[in-house]
């Protein structure tokens, strides 16, 4: 009897494995060796082929102090993140709390589906809309001004240094397109009913309910979108790779960009590797700093 | 008007459960709750966003519609008449990015829900030695970003002699993609009784079955939601298939459209907003065919830290 358990528990571990082989067989080859593998050549002057050589801490120390691009890049992509991530969470947040005050289920079933709508259209279709907006003769945005009697103001958007990095910032406005609205307003209709019976007893509206029990109580997932959105802002290049270049002259460069760069252009793929771990290791702390300094919404509950 | 005024008895039967918590969400905006000012004011606001939201693919509908001169001569209106054959000159160009793009978004998508949900269930439903040490090792995936990756993934598959197929763009796919959907399921799975699996070994099944016919039929909600966010996340994919897909004929649609407007065939503005339009359109499809079950699953609170 003992003998057919054990033997029966082998047979059911024995499957275990069998339903994990294919996850593991896949992260191991497209996620874990090229992570190592990248940590590894960040030591080589690599061109991903040929050469190979191995120059110790030589691309960190070229991170650190001589690359003045990717000084500048860092500045750019730290301004777009702060202003991304302030206009990420505070729209979304924003329209899922109209949304959820308001009366008529119906409207608030149909505002759902149509802020929904504009996550299904291609990203790239989005920025390259956008990158029609800010056309210097036949763009939406010079069109506007002109119409409006600010023809002097119109210019070349995405040409001029002075404004490209603002203009890329305020592409996507009013920055509510997308699942954002959806997940803050799942997380608001979570609140239990007791609690906001309760605020409407004590007499906590507005502001002052939205603060203390609306906000902490989907901080699980203002703190997800917060570490997505480091996770994105710190890499992501992809606008700046359609509409820009990077530029003009570096105004718009993005340290996603210069890796990118520096690996399929330059064919510096060591260079290209070690920015890569810096990012990862940038990325490692923030989410370690969000998950210890941003309580979520548990702690809050047990706390007080 | 007063709150309890406001709602008469009747519209809180009618409306049932959902009635009960929206007066009082509404205090958060104004405080006096029931007063339709307040509520035609949401309104206002929301249709503003709306329209500033849509307002630029509205403008791209519009302009697929006119040659260059009447969108040079009349830039904001639609004007008559229609030129639906930009449509078809862009048809003939995007059709095979659209097919591209199908194709290695549905088999990869298949193949991650398999393989999630494999691993998800394994994951929710026994104990095996190394457990913690292999789900955190699914986990520590999410820390990796990307761009660390590429270079090294493409040198990989470079070797692999994948460059320029449609395997080198769906195995990382479904590499990459399985992560958050084990995460994703496997919560979900972890819910389901365990009785129902009880009934159904006492019935003879293997844990094969059991996986297939009673753990993945009773997740088909949350199974389309992670569907669509995977694909959504293959659908505008567009470094990845930048580097590793060099032939015309293999190309999906971001990098397709990305160059359209440049392209040899020096189409009209016209024309390349009647490509970004058809390129816009499976997934806004697709969405509809799923609304519910998508936006139930994304609602219900599954997406959460």
């Amino acid at each position: 009897m003992k003998r057919r358990t054990v033997r029966r528990e082998i047979e059911r571990k024995k499957f275990v494995y069998l339903f994990l082989a294919p996850t593991f067989v896949l992260l191991l080859l497209f996620e874990y060796y090229p992570a190592v593998s990248a940590v590894y050549h960040s030591f080589f002057d690599w061109d991903g082929f040929y050469v190979n050589r191995f120059i110790g801490l030589a691309n960190y120390r070229e991170i650190l102090f001589d690359d003045w691009v990717l000084r500048t890049s860092v500045a750019n992509m730290l301004k777009l993140m702060a202003f991304g991530l302030g206009v990420g969470l505070v729209m979304p947040i924003f329209v899922a709390e109209v949304l959820f005050s308001l009366r008529s289920i119906r409207w608030k079933y149909i505002y759902r589906v149509l802020l929904v709508l504009p996550a299904l259209i291609p990203g790239i279709v989005g920025m390259l809309l956008w990158g029609y907006i800010y056309e210097p003769t036949y763009g939406l945005a010079n069109q506007l001004l002109r119409a409006v009697g600010l023809g002097s103001l119109a210019r070349e958007w995405l040409g001029d240094p002075k404004v490209a990095l603002y203009a890329l910032m305020f592409m996507g406005f009013p920055w509510v397109g997308g699942i954002g609205v959806l997940i803050y307003l799942a997380g608001l209709q979570n609140i239990p009913q007791e609690v906001l019976d309760c605020c409407k007893l004590d007499g906590a509206h507005g502001i002052i309910r939205f603060f203390k029990v609306d906000l902490p109580l989907i901080m699980g997932q203002v703190k997800l979108n917060v570490i997505m959105g480091f996770i994105g802002g710190i890499q992501g290049f992809g606008v700046q790779l359609i509409l820009t270049k990077g530029g003009p002259g570096f105004a718009t460069m993005v340290p996603g960009l210069v890796l990118y760069d520096n690996a399929f252009k330059y064919g510096r793929m060591g260079y290209a590797s070690a920015i890569g771990v810096c990012m990862f290791v940038t990325i490692m702390g923030l989410t370690y700093a969000n998950m210890k300094y941003l309580k979520s919404g548990i702690e809050y509950q047990a706390k007080s | 008007m007063t709150f309890k005024s406001g709602l008469s008895s009747a519209r809180r039967v009618r409306f049932g459960w959902a009635c009960e918590y929206v007066p009082v969400g509404g205090a958060i905006v104004g405080a006096k709750v029931g007063n339709s000012r307040v509520e035609l004011a949401k309104h206002v606001l929301l249709w503003t966003i709306v329209v500033l939201t849509f307002y630029p693919f509205i403008f791209m509908f519009i302009t697929s519609l006119k040659t260059q001169s009447q969108f040079e001569l009349y830039f904001w209106q639609l004007v008559r008449p229609f030129h639906w054959e930009n449509y078809v000159f862009a048809w003939a160009r995007v059709a095979p990015y659209i097919a591209n793009s199908i194709i290695v978004c549905a088999v990869a998508t298949t193949l991650i829900l398999v393989v999630s949900s494999m691993s998800a269930y394994v994951f929710a439903r026994f104990a095996f030695p190394l457990k913690e040490v292999l789900f955190y090792a699914i986990l520590g995936i999410v820390m990796i970003p990307g761009t660390l990756t590429l270079i090294t993934r493409f040198v990989l598959v470079k070797r692999l002699g994948l460059l320029d197929t449609r395997w080198v763009l769906i195995l990382p796919y479904v590499a990459g993609g399985q992560v958050f959907s084990i995460l994703f399921l496997r919560t979900f799975f972890a819910s389901i009784p365990e009785e129902l699996f009880e009934a159904a070994r006492l019935d003879g099944a293997s844990e094969f079955t059991s996986c297939f016919r009673i753990a993945i039929p009773l997740s088909m909600p949350i199974l389309s939601t992670v569907a669509i966010l995977n694909i959504l996340a293959q659908w505008n994919d567009l470094i990845w298939p930048l580097v590793t897909i060099t032939s015309e004929h293999l190309q999906t649609i971001p990098i397709g459209i990305a160059y359209f407007r440049t392209s040899i065939w020096q189409p009209e503005t016209g024309q390349v907003m009647a490509a970004y339009v058809l390129t816009s359109l499976p997934l806004v499809v697709l969405f509809f065919a799923s609304m519910r079950t998508f936006i139930e699953g994304l609602t219900s609170g599954a997406i959460k830290a």
